[in-house]
């Protein structure tokens, strides 16, 4: 089932404007920034992302030429589209879209650059006002307090809902102070200040895996590491192990290993790849005492009992 | 001229058929006339296949041969809870099939729950057919936004034996969402669709833009629907009923499926009025007391507090929804129902409550998701609709690993179509092979989960432990539907992999039942070679009737009366098969007529019977 069948040599049914610009995308590939393939500027907020990606949509998802004789060009949609959709999800974030910022502040086109920085001004003055109205929201007296804290409540709400988290939690912060004894106000920040520290490990481990993916080995350690003190994740030590395996540090391997191990005593793959690291520094006894605390966890592991075997 | 394609609801009780007829989504009624088709299918006791309204009415003379439901038992595992439990219900036998799937035993033969639904969608082809006036082949068929793979791949393989290119299966949610979004399209709003039919409930919320519906997140559980609100009433019935007589009449097929009726004729009655009559006379009997009488009446108040947990159930999955997709109720554009159940004034008022806010009311519960998969199908075939879905999967997709672990590689609510992939590593030297585990599901640990299938990777290249890299890809299709390929990554040779565990039908299973349906239906149809006989035969009728004024002198020249009357017998009786389309007997009178024709134009010619 699944794809429908290629091109057997027929007339390619995609318009020529439409084949062009996909010709276009792939020759620059990677070089195409999230702005970039959405239309939008560096400065765009996330209502205006969010409709020009369903306006992208009609145009570069797969149905969009359903049934028609598309060759090679059926495979490019399908990519382009998922690209098209990944830029969408990481933009509509105000953390991972940060991130993102950070990570490619080079890349982007002189414009993109002078947008970015605009925005980040626009948005520091902007937080500033908010700040100030704070303040004097914080100056209210008596019944007012009540009243200014549910209002900062519901902002805060919508904030969260749109990946502005910083404010959401700075208004949170505020609210708590005007009125202590609303429960709702606590377990909102602690929920929202929850979802930006994963929000934020999250998008360092994406950065580091895009690191680790080009092969820039040591680089990528230092994201995994960023991304690990973030929150400490297995997966992040995981991946700093790895990469310094590939970078022949055996030593930085190793003691990344055994953080993850430490992280989640439970999970066979950190075991495995610390056993695999001792294994190459020739420290038998070591991996042997590894690879017999994973089996008593996890009898049926098999890689665990081959590498067991080879010693 | 534009391509038609049809819109199926495949309901759990009911299933709807529409198209769109110059551009406007059209229901299309039955050829009794009716907009709604019970999914019921029947084996009457001549061995006439029996589908819909006509399956229904006999269904407590015959509960045996009776199926319904059968969208429950889509794709599941004969070993799989969900299933077990089901079978309880059930008044018609089901039994293990050969790949762990499941079989309705229907008289002597038995059928697979996508041949029992196809033939539920060949009498809904057959409707259209016969509304549209030329043949149907490609649909667009809708299924629960929270149906895994196999329940889609089931619903997907019933299209096929129904003899339907299926070319999309959509989400009942979405599609509703489709139909209250046509000719709207243009306005930028967030909904939110509740969808309670009879098997299933699902709730999605969507966010509308130029004539780009996406859907940003979804869920719902497979095992909650009208039918466990009828269930409720049915033990509410029954339990008392054990008590006192010592008779479960749920054991009793006759009486469960009259009970079944009454439960549900009560439920609908009490959506409008607050209390009603329950009256079974006859239900069954016991050697002391003779005949036994079921009376009682039952309120709404009642029927609320005993639904109460299945409501609360839906409106928990809202709440985790609208969590998912970030929003809060009250930021809604609106709120759609779906589903018959959906007009329970209890649910009406717990969304009410939940939303802040009246549904939008105009969108038909019962019809708008076979519009809204009608409106799809013309989206994909046809040029300048310029809309777009973008729907999601509804389940995280994911492997088995070592431990009896499940890791997630595409997590639910990712657009689709979406790819991602994974490297797998031998682990021994010259591994010629891998398995691998495919899985659907939330759960940590495998176990928890849905199988996909499982997949080996064969034929892998002579190398020490470690030396090989698979890059495994699973791809998520529009449809919801996953397939896997795998890549050598140090070779860039693509793997072969073979399907070494899934469940459902055979490709071999579902061309054959395909046959079987294509045969029953040319049975269904008139002989084609009918208008050709009937045509000729009118000819056969004019020549006699310009014959008659020589061939009545001729009777009274000496040709005499008798072969008069046996002409006129014929010629009645190839009229009445004219009329009554007996092709075969038909064929036999032309000839007779024919040779009659021929003597008697002879005889006149020899001279008007001068012997």
């Amino acid at each position: 089932m699944g794809a429908a069948p290629h091109a057997t040599g027929g007339i390619i049914q995609l318009p020529p404007d439409m084949q062009a610009e996909l010709r276009a995308l792939e020759a620059r590939g990677a070089r195409v920034s999230h702005y970039e393939l959405l239309s939008v500027g560096a400065d765009a907020d996330s209502a205006s992302i969010r409709r020009a990606y369903l306006e992208k949509s009609k145009r570069l998802h797969p149905d969009a030429w359903f049934g028609k004789e598309l060759g090679e060009y059926r495979q490019l949609l399908s990519k382009w589209f998922q690209k098209l959709a990944t830029a969408y999800q990481t933009l509509s974030d105000e953390e991972s879209r940060a991130a993102y910022d950070e990570a490619h502040r080079t890349k982007l086109s002189a414009n993109d650059q002078a947008a970015v920085q605009r925005r980040e001004l626009s948005r520091a003055e902007e937080e500033r006002r908010e700040r100030e109205r704070r303040e004097r929201l914080l100056r209210s007296k008596g019944f007012a307090r009540i009243g200014a804290a549910r209002k900062l409540y519901e902002d805060a709400v919508v904030l969260a809902a749109d990946g502005a988290r910083v404010q959401a939690i700075a208004a949170l912060k505020t609210a708590r102070e005007l009125d202590p004894n609303r429960k709702e106000i606590a377990q909102k920040l602690l929920e929202v200040e929850r979802e930006q520290s994963r929000a934020r490990a999250k998008s360092a481990l994406f950065a580091a895996g895009e690191k680790e993916e080009a092969g820039e080995f040591p680089q990528a350690v230092a994201a995994y590491a960023t991304a690990f003190q973030l929150e400490r994740s297995a997966a992040a030590a995981l991946g700093a192990s790895r990469c310094a395996l590939a970078n022949k540090d055996l030593q930085a391997a190793s003691s990344w290993a055994s953080r993850a191990v430490e992280t989640d005593p439970s999970d066979p793959t950190a075991r495995m790849t610390l056993a695999r690291c001792f294994v190459q520094m020739n420290m038998k006894a070591r991996a042997r005492g590894e690879l017999s605390q994973l089996l008593g966890k996890h009898p049926d592991h098999k890689e665990a009992k081959a590498l067991l075997r080879g010693l | 001229m534009a391509e038609l394609v049809i819109g199926i609801d495949l309901g759990t009780t009911n299933s709807v058929v529409a198209t769109v007829q110059g551009g406007t989504p059209t229901v299309i009624p039955n050829r009794s006339g009716y907009r709604i088709t019970p999914s019921v299918v029947a084996m009457a006791r001549n061995g006439k296949r029996l589908v819909g309204a006509l399956a229904r009415r006999q269904a407590v003379t015959n509960a045996e041969r009776t199926v319904v439901a059968v969208k429950r038992l889509m794709g599941r595992r004969w070993s799989s809870k969900p299933l077990q439990d089901a079978l309880a219900r059930m008044p018609y036998s089901i039994v293990q099939g050969p790949h762990d799937d499941v079989r309705i035993a229907l008289g002597e033969a038995q059928y697979s729950p996508p041949e029992i639904s196809a033939m539920v969608l060949t009498e809904l082809r057959l409707d259209a057919e016969a509304f549209l006036g030329q043949p149907v082949s490609k649909a667009v068929i809708t299924c629960p936004a929270y149906f895994n793979d196999a329940q889609r791949n089931a619903t997907k393989d019933a299209g096929r034996i129904a003899g339907l290119e299926v070319i999309r299966i959509i989400n009942e949610p979405t599609s509703a969402a489709l139909a209250y979004g046509f000719g709207r399209a243009q306005s930028e709003k967030q909904l939110a669709v509740f969808d309670l039919g009879g098997g299933t409930f699902d709730f999605t919320v969507l966010h509308m833009f130029k004539g780009v519906f996406e859907v940003e997140a979804t869920g719902g559980d497979s095992l909650l629907g009208g039918e466990d609100f009828d269930a409720r009433i049915i033990d509410w019935l029954a339990d008392p009923f054990l008590a006192k007589n010592g008779i479960d009449l749920r054991k009793d097929k006759m009486a469960l499926q009259r009970l079944r009726d009454a439960a549900e004729k009560a439920k609908c009655e009490l959506s409008v009025v607050n209390s009603v009559e329950m009256n079974l006379p006859f239900i069954s009997a016991s050697q002391k007391s003779g005949p036994l009488h079921l009376q009682t009446q039952l309120t709404r108040d009642l029927l609320e507090s005993m639904t109460k947990d299945l409501v609360d159930r839906c409106m928990k999955v809202c709440e985790r929804v609208l969590g998912e997709a970030k929003v809060r109720p009250n930021e809604l554009g609106d709120v759609l129902l779906v589903g018959g159940q959906t007009r329970m004034p209890r649910i009406q008022a717990a969304v009410k409550a939940l939303f802040g806010r009246e549904p939008a009311k105009n969108v038909n519960p019962d019809e708008a998701v076979a519009l809204g998969a009608a409106i799809q199908g013309s989206m994909l075939l046809h040029e300048g609709t310029e809309m777009l879905l973008l729907d999601v999967t509804p389940h995280s997709l994911g492997i088995a690993i070592a431990g009896g672990f499940f890791q997630s590689i595409i997590p639910k609510n990712t657009t689709v179509p979406t790819s991602a992939h994974h490297v797998f590593t031998t682990v021994k030297d010259d591994q010629p092979s891998a398995k691998i585990t495919v899985l659907q599901g939330e759960s940590e640990l495998s176990a928890d989960n849905e199988l996909l299938g499982e997949f080996m990777l064969t034929g892998l290249r002579a190398a020490p432990r470690g030396g090989v890299d698979i890059d495994v890809v699973f791809d998520i299709s529009a449809d919801g539907i996953v397939s896997v390929s795998a890549i050598d990554v140090q070779t860039g040779v693509r793997q072969s992999i073979t399907v070494t565990a899934s469940s459902g039908l055979t490709e071999d299973e579902i061309s054959r039942a395909a046959q079987a349906n294509e045969e029953w239906m040319l049975g269904q149809k008139e002989d084609p070679n009918f208008q050709d006989r009937k045509t000729r035969a009118e000819e056969l009728f004019k020549e006699f009737e310009a014959l008659w004024p020589k061939l009545t002198r001729a009777a009274q020249n000496g040709l005499g009366q008798e072969p008069l009357a046996r002409a006129q017998a014929a010629l009645s009786v190839a009229r009445l098969q004219v009329a009554q389309k007996e092709s075969d007997a038909l064929a036999s009178s032309i000839d007779r007529l024919e040779r009659m024709l021929g003597a008697l134009r002879g005889a006149i010619e020899r001279g008007l019977g001068s012997r």
